[in-house]
């Protein structure tokens, strides 16, 4: 039970992560300019053109990732590890 | 896990480098600096072909640095090589480390790459200790890891008989 959280912790974080940093960037790499996720403008200023994926939507999974390895944080200060289960407090040896 | 009485600083601390989490975490972090590299290669392609001439021009500014005159006079007289070089090279290190294929001489490019732009940039507003050195840091635990032996083509590729005859290909592998 453990072991499957446990990869499925880190199956979900990083298939998120790299879901808003990898692929999401090759789709937007792809699209044409701009290849980053903020518009493009002119010598007046003006928007030419826009990003295919809005930077809110790639930084969302990104953040989503790391939110699920909190989760998992919160989830094994519940839940130790059981070589941790019966350490109370670390004391140094002498 | 057990310390020493005398120094609890110098205990034999154990780091479970071969731990499902560390592995993890370290073949992330190669992932994603091979992606800022290859993005950052790619697109210099997609947009101006290998005739990237801001490189040499960038360089041939970067007096005053801690790298003397040396990258001056690289652009001065190799922007034959900089100009198409910068994007094919910035491409290669990215797919290389992505693929965790040769994956320390790629990020050994990488060192390269990001030296000349953190004393180059000679943005220290905010201190030495800047997000050019930390994208350097970033290639140097690449290598320091061997983070291509984790989810990487390197832990194939160091199994082959060309490479258990030669082992000194592993400083280039891994």
């Amino acid at each position: 039970m453990t072991d499957i959280i446990d990869k499925a912790a880190r199956a979900l974080s990083a298939g998120l992560m790299l879901f808003g940093i990898v692929v999401l960037g090759l789709v937007e790499t792809l699209a044409g300019q701009p290849f980053a996720p903020v518009p493009m403008t002119n010598e007046a200023g003006d928007v030419v053109a826009t990003p295919l994926i809005a930077p809110e939507i790639r930084t969302g999974f990104v953040l989503a990732g790391i939110a699920v390895l909190g989760l998992y944080a919160a989830y094994r200060l519940v839940a130790p590890l059981p070589d941790d289960r019966g350490v109370s407090h670390e004391t140094m040896a002498d | 896990m057990s310390y020493q009485s005398s120094n609890p600083l110098v205990g034999e601390v154990e780091f479970a480098l071969e731990g499902p989490w560390a592995t993890y975490w370290i073949a992330f972090l190669r992932v994603v600096t091979g992606w800022w590299f290859f993005h950052a290669g790619v697109t210099k392609i997609i947009t101006d072909g290998f005739a990237f001439s801001y490189g040499p021009a960038y360089m041939q500014q970067m007096t005053g640095t801690a790298l003397g005159g040396i990258p001056v006079w690289m652009g001065n007289n190799l922007a034959w090589l900089i100009a198409p070089g910068v994007p094919l090279f910035e491409t290669l290190i990215g797919l290389a480390l992505m693929a965790g294929a040769l994956t320390r001489l790629a990020a050994f490019g990488g060192v390269i790459f990001m030296s000349l732009f953190w004393v180059g940039n000679a943005g220290f507003g905010h201190g030495v200790v800047n997000s050019d050195l930390m994208g350097l840091l970033l290639f140097m635990t690449v290598i320091v890891l061997a983070a291509g032996r984790y989810y990487g083509l390197d832990a194939l590729i160091e199994q082959t008989a060309l490479v258990k005859q030669n082992p000194k290909l592993r400083y280039l592998l891994g």
